[in-house]
């Protein structure tokens, strides 16, 4: 089985969007540290691939990247799958119950039935409209807030950002065929369903850098509509391939070279 | 020709809460029954002068009135991690757990009461895979005005 190696990019999409570039608005992690990369947590992370075989040099499966894009600050990517259109759908659901309840209500003296109607309408919030250009996975979502309340008016209260998409992974070591990366479909619970992953070539050891296209959502009123505007930005990290073998990285194993030898039984 | 309203951008001048994530990498704090040099800090206050990003120690700018919101991430995706707890001045800010409506996902939530705060150490408790007993921070983060 190959071995997944993950990088996480956590960009400060507030911040990002304000200085409209990436660099000092990325950090990086990835899940090699005892292997050997560098500055972990920051936007200069040097990520360390050990060769693809065993401790006694025969060859062993390739080793696999795998990139997951987060946003800092935002509703954490730990919630449901679908959880913005899960809101949409409980919010509207709560709206009908008020509407009943009003409708029962509104006939009884003292009931402002307008004041209670743009309450109502208030808490369901709004849906984001959808041009061809912005289709996709916010389509006819609500916003919403860094708790996870619908925002009523896009206008004058704090929303939480989408998390950022990576859109294309190129540069040096893509151009020297040591990555082969590209964009696949998956049930992974946190990436919406696509992941971008690359498999390396080990056999050529050396430091390599690479560029990550990243699309960021900036909320924008469009005919008096909100709508989330993409901005493309990239950031660039690097990769060293080293030509130590495999690593085992599961706990209760210890770090030992790969495979690790059967123990007798006891 | 038919011209494009125009795009305006929304929420420049909307108070949004400063943020305060930790990202946990919990294979390394199981390990070690620590989090230190396990865990990075971050805010969203950059702009506004907060420093020690990506370390144990990061210090947020705040001023009274500013909401702060606490919650983490696994560096692992498949892994939990999840706030305990806050050990902080309760003079200065009383965090709350909260849950994302309709899941079981906490998060942390204060106001800050107090202008020009000094510098407000606190300590993060963290629930860890399945152990029972959090690992607190060792190196403390802060709040400062």
């Amino acid at each position: 089985m190959p071995q997944q190696l993950a990088v996480i990019v956590l960009v400060d999409v507030g911040n990002a969007l304000e200085s409209q570039t990436l660099n000092g608005n990325t950090y990086l992690f990835d899940n090699m540290k005892l292997q050997g990369s560098q500055n972990q947590g920051t936007g200069d992370l040097v990520t360390a691939i050990n060769g693809s075989y065993w401790q006694d040099g025969s060859q062993a499966s390739e080793q696999v990247l795998n990139w997951l894009p987060y946003s800092l600050g935002s509703i954490p990517p730990t919630v449901p799958r679908g959880y913005e259109a899960e809101r949409a759908r409980q919010t509207d659901e709560q709206a009908l119950a008020e509407l009943e309840d009003l409708a029962v209500k509104s006939s009884a003296a003292g009931v402002d039935a307008a004041a209670e109607l743009n309450r109502i309408r208030q808490s369901a919030g709004r849906r984001v409209k959808t041009t061809r250009r912005t289709r996709g996975r916010l389509s006819g979502q609500k916003v919403l807030d860094v708790t996870g309340k619908v925002v009523s008016n896009g206008g004058t209260e704090a929303h939480s950002y989408p998390a950022p998409v990576i859109t294309d992974i190129y540069g040096q070591a893509v151009d020297e065929k040591v990555i082969y990366p590209a964009e696949y479909g998956s049930p992974d619970l946190v990436t919406d369903g696509w992941y971008w992953s690359a498999t390396v070539d080990t056999s050529r050891p050396g430091t390599y850098a690479y560029t990550m296209r990243i699309q960021l959502h900036r909320l924008v009123q469009q005919g008096g509509e909100p709508l989330w505007e993409p901005v493309n930005l990239t950031c660039e990290s690097r990769i060293r391939v080293i030509t130590e073998p495999k690593r085992n990285a599961f706990t209760k194993a210890g770090l030992g070279l790969l495979p690790i030898p059967p123990r007798p039984f006891s | 020709m038919t011209t494009k309203p125009r795009l305006r951008e929304t929420g420049a001048a909307a108070k949004r809460p400063i943020s305060i994530t930790a990202v946990v990498d919990c294979v390394g704090a199981l390990a070690s029954h620590s989090v230190h040099g396990h865990l990075y800090l971050y805010d969203t206050n950059k702009a506004g002068g907060s420093t020690g990003f990506g370390t144990e120690e990061l210090r947020t700018k705040v001023r009274r009135g500013d909401q702060l919101l606490w919650n983490v991430l696994a560096l692992e995706c498949e892994a939990f991690v999840s706030i305990d707890d806050i050990v902080i001045d309760r003079d200065v800010i009383e965090p709350e757990r909260k849950i994302y409506p309709g899941t079981d996902v906490a998060y942390w939530i204060g106001t800050v009461k107090k202008d020009d705060v000094q510098s407000v150490p606190y300590q993060i408790k963290f629930k860890v895979g399945t152990r029972t007993d959090p690992i607190t921070t060792t190196l403390s983060p802060a709040l400062f005005g």
